[in-house]
């Protein structure tokens, strides 16, 4: 063992940028690992002042142990992207208080920024990633720390140091983050283990959209080619729920739908679809659901995505589950007919109902069968009871009992857009009428500077499709005959009364969209976030090929890694010019500068200044070695000193000036 | 941390290469010429870091994982450019030098100096590469460093190239230089403890034969000094205080001695001149006057440091010829 001890200014850093690295990943972590983190530090510190000493080998093996034991019992599992973060980070700590070599202090610095990195598995936003970067920056200063005299003990500057050593890195990654040639993934890896995501989920219960709509977090972003459809129109479709369980709905089995459509293999359904009016193009970035699918207007195309198909009803299903960022482009049809005719293995699923539930409601619906001359006309008149009678939009319905549809259509009549959409469908179903649950979101708020609708939590929305004859599927919202409003300007004008909007949310900046600056402010920054999303997250390799088409023509991957190092080496270039550069003299006063000037002319002569002379000395010696030069040489050498050692006075920097220029007068006519 | 490269700066070839390209000079400025870099081994580690977060990017398809792959690639090669410039434009000089005793380390002055704004910082430098001394130039303008060689026997030492390296600012790369200063010191034989200068030593300018052997005249006591004769230490006063003290005598200020080769006999060459040495120094700092006698070589009488050097010198570099005894 040496008694390696690390520099003051490293050890400084490292205990800082250790904590900093750590903070984000506790939320993920065992709690106990907050009590290893600072005792590591603590002893890391107490070592440092000589009270204790490193722990003996048998410690660091128990440590080690007790530590991988407690990930195991906290994980339950090792499998998954968090144990294994959380081991890195384990190591972090322990290798802290296992410094004996320099070597040691390293790894303990590569740990670091390894440990910074896994951060960005976990998000992905500009906050975090500016966080992420100022970690790296002190991790780089204890590194800066550890390779300085140890009488150095000025933390800041070497803080600096690091600051002014990445931004000169900057530019080069920028380069390299453009032009390196993206490629697949070599392996699946294990990814993180499932998160609750706030977001739609695979089912719908009376309650949990109106649950839903509490957040307002980002669902998603729409870049729409040319303008965005009017806001009544934006009928996200995410998944459609045709099974009646209770009173739950939820998703046909998906092996009753056949195989999924690709652009390059139509499903054999799309056959008999007539397609009417404009195309919509727009691409949208999701974000993470830990779901598996996809939103889009109908009717869509089908979508060129790794693993992600086009179901028969109209909806896209990718194959993993979308744990990070995904960006899909889409072209949808706003009109269209679709399944002129119905199976009669379909029809009887789109009219199942359990049997014997909500009787009161199946008596309704003969009642209002009854009275109707047909189908559309029945459609109507179940929306037209919607609309006539005391049916009320409200975030807050009360609990209903079993039997929930009919509580809800002749006892409570209050509820949220689930309720409507399905009592809406079972009243379809029990007459007859083809009918399912879509589930997804409504609407979205329109950001003029990205040019993008930005879709958040509480746009969620469950509406139904009922099937007729020759028409095919047709879209009936329920909730529009109760509260139109929510379909034309958004939730929060339809429950404006009841102030209900994000109730526990009191800070959120939606809340405020009366309120005209933060609106912009919030705009501004949605549109900051957009941008990133879009270029920087979403820099695929589909992506990155389709930019540099764009730029550079057809390319190889040769040509690329060729432009590649080109540009990398032209920027390394700029920098070396900039840190090796003879910057030294602007630096100096103007003073100084003519005095360099002069010492320079006299170095031609030959006659260089000694290291070390002073000008005094300096013009002894040369008015000894050439007399001739002695009357402009003192000239120059007092107009120097006094204007170096006389207040900053312009005069005599002009002075020393007229002196150099009368002593080249001078050399030049000798 | 390693030194990646020393284990071909031995060659022969290298040398003569070396010498080529940076003939000795007593000041010697840094530039592309002489200034080498590589990477170190954690520098090898960092790039193996790289190579792994580049995979995770790979992996698992994450844009910003490859961001920060590409800003520590960035790093590394900006890290190669400071590591530079922390050696380029250094100017070395060569400072005075002191001479030392064969086992003892001579001492090397070297002085740095930096012109304008460009500051240096955590240089190293030495020419035992396991002892490297630091310094930094960041506010003074020129820094005077003391840097000691090992000696293991008498001659003309010439250090040879001096190391002066950098880890600054990263440790990811080493930047280093092998600059000969052209300096050299003198190494004076290992002082050999001989006891009592023999009586037949002492004598007059003229050659003349002084009958006492300098203890004639009580004149003082002073603490003892290693080399003081034991038989004028005043043992009595030991008995009495525990202190060693040795009489001085009034006689020996104006005592001449010679210092002759002939004085042993059945003794090498090397065991002589220890011998010889140790009296000289015991001779000047009793400030006597002293001549040397070797063969071929005599110097008169005299005293003073500069007569020191000038004994302590030729007894150095007896018999060793142009080389200095030292390769």
């Amino acid at each position: 063992m040496t008694g390696f001890q690390i520099p003051r200014n490293s050890l400084a850093w490292m205990l800082v940028a250790q904590i900093a690295v750590v903070l984000p990943h506790f939320p993920r972590l065992p709690y106990w690992t907050i009590a290893l983190c600072i005792g590591c530090s603590l002893w890391r510190v107490m070592v440092f002042r000589g009270r204790w000493s490193y722990p003996g080998r048998w410690t660091k093996a128990l440590l080690v142990l007790l530590g991988v034991i407690g990930l195991a019992f906290g994980y339950g599992t090792f499998l998954g992207l968090d144990p294994w973060v959380g081991l890195l980070i384990m190591m972090f700590m322990l290798k802290l208080i296992e410094m004996h070599h320099q070597r040691d202090a390293y790894i303990v610095i590569l740990l670091g920024y390894f440990v910074a990195l896994t951060q960005f598995l976990y998000n992905q936003g500009i906050p975090s990633s500016l966080y992420i970067y100022l970690c790296v920056t002190m991790i780089t200063a204890a590194l800066i720390g550890l390779n300085q005299t140890r009488t150095h003990l000025k933390p800041i500057q070497t803080f600096k140091k690091a600051t002014v050593l990445l931004l000169q890195a900057m530019p080069l990654m920028i380069a390299l983050f453009i032009l390196f040639p993206r490629i697949a993934p070599l392996w699946t890896v294990p990814l993180q283990t499932d998160v609750a995501r706030t977001g739609v989920g695979d089912t719908m219960t009376p309650g949990n959209i109106a649950l839903l709509t509490q957040s307002d977090e980002l669902a998603f972003r729409a870049t729409f080619e040319g303008s965005a459809p009017v806001f009544s129109q934006l009928y996200w479709r995410g998944l459609v729920l045709s099974r009646l369980e209770g009173e739950t709905w939820s998703q046909e089995d998906p092996g009753l739908y056949g195989r999924l459509a690709r652009p390059n293999q139509p499903g054999p359904w799309q056959d008999n679809m007539t397609l009417l009016g404009d195309q919509v193009k727009y691409s949208v970035i999701l974000e993470p659901t830990n779901r598996n699918f996809l939103f889009s207007l109908t009717m869509p195309e089908p979508i060129s995505k790794e693993g992600v198909g086009l179901v028969r009803d109209f909806r896209f299903y990718s194959f993993r589950k979308i744990r990070s960022k995904l960006r899909y482009e889409v072209s949808s049809w706003l009109q269209y007919r679709s399944d002129v005719e119905l199976s009669p293995f379909w029809r009887y699923r789109y009219t199942l109902l359990p049997e014997s539930s909500n009787p009161r409601a199946r008596q309704l619906s003969a009642r209002l069968r009854a009275g109707s001359s047909d189908e559309m006309d029945y459609i109507r008149n179940v929306l037209r009871m919607y609309n006539l009678q005391e049916f009320v939009y409200t975030l807050s319905p009360p609990v209903l009992g079993s039997d929930s549809i009919d509580s809800f259509l002749l006892d409570s009549k209050r509820g949220f857009c689930e309720h409507y959409a399905g009592s809406f469908t079972f009243l379809m179903r029990a007459a007859g009428i083809p009918a399912r649950v879509v589930v997804g979101y409504q609407g979205g708020e329109y950001n003029r500077i990205g040019n993008y609708v930005e879709v958040r939590q509480f746009d969620a929305h469950a509406w139904t499709e009922v099937w007729q004859p020759g028409q095919g599927w047709l879209r009936v919202d329920p909730t529009s005959a109760v509260a139109p409003e929510r379909i034309e300007s958004g939730l929060e004008s339809a429950i404006d009364d009841e102030d209900s909007f994000l109730a526990n949310l009191p800070l959120s900046w939606m809340k405020y969209r009366q309120t005209l600056w933060i609106t912009e402010i919030r705009l501004q920054l949605s549109a900051i976030g957009h941008y990133w999303d879009s270029w920087v997250v979403g820099y695929t390799p589909g992506m990155q090929m389709s930019l540099l088409t764009r730029y550079l023509g057809d390319f190889d991957r040769q040509k690329l890694g060729l432009i590649m190092l080109l540009t990398f080496f032209s920027l390394l270039g700029i920098v070396a010019f900039i840190v090796l550069g003879k910057r030294s003299h602007k630096k100096l006063m103007a003073v100084d500068r003519n005095y360099l000037r002069y010492c320079h002319y006299l170095e031609k002569q030959g006659l260089p200044r000694q290291i070390g002379e002073g000008p005094e000395d300096f013009a002894g010696r040369v008015c000894a070695l050439k007399p001739e030069l002695a009357v402009v040489v003192n000239a120059v050498t007092d107009a120097y000193v006094e204007a170096n050692y006389a207040a900053n006075n312009p005069s005599d920097v002009r002075r020393l000036r007229r002196a150099i220029r009368g002593f080249r007068l001078k050399t030049l006519s000798i | 941390m390693a030194d990646v490269t020393s284990a071909f700066t031995g060659s022969p070839r290298f040398q003569n290469w070396l010498n080529k390209r940076m003939p000795p000079a007593s000041s010697v400025t840094l530039n592309q010429r002489n200034i080498f870099i590589l990477p170190t081994r954690e520098g090898l580690m960092f790039g193996l870091l790289i190579g792994f977060m580049i995979l995770a990017g790979i992996n698992y398809q994450n844009s910003l994982v490859f961001g920060m792959a590409f800003l520590l690639v960035s790093l590394l090669m900006v890290s190669i450019l400071h590591t530079y410039r922390n050696l380029s434009g250094l100017t070395i000089v060569a400072g005075a030098t002191h001479s030392a005793f064969a086992g003892e380390d001579a001492e090397y002055t070297v002085i740095l100096n930096r012109l304008g704004a460009r500051t240096y910082e955590a240089l190293l430098l030495g020419w035992n590469p396991e002892l490297l001394q630091g310094a930094d130039l960041i506010e003074d303008e020129e820094v005077t460093l003391k840097l000691f060689v090992e000696t293991s026997r008498r001659g003309r030492l010439n250090p040879g190239r001096m190391l002066i390296q950098t880890y600054y600012p990263v440790g990811l790369f080493r930047a280093w230089s092998w600059v000969d200063l052209d300096v050299s010191s003198i190494v004076y034989p290992r002082p050999i403890h001989a006891g009592a200068i023999p009586s037949s030593s002492a004598m007059s300018d003229e050659g003349e034969l002084i009958q006492k052997e300098g203890v004639d005249d009580f004149f003082g006591l002073r603490t003892y000094q290693d080399g003081d004769p034991l038989n004028h230490v005043a043992w009595k006063s030991y008995a009495r205080s525990e202190e060693l003290l040795t009489k001085q005598f009034a006689a020996l200020a104006d005592r001449r001695v010679w210092l002759d080769w002939q004085f042993f006999t059945g003794v090498d060459t090397e065991a002589r001149l220890g011998r010889l040495c140790f009296w000289v120094v015991q001779l000047d700092s009793s400030n006597d006057e002293y001549g040397l006698r070797l063969p071929g070589v005599e110097i008169h009488p005299g005293r003073g440091p500069a007569h020191r050097e000038k004994v302590l010198t030729t007894l150095a570099l007896f018999e060793l010829g142009e080389t200095g005894g030292y390769p």
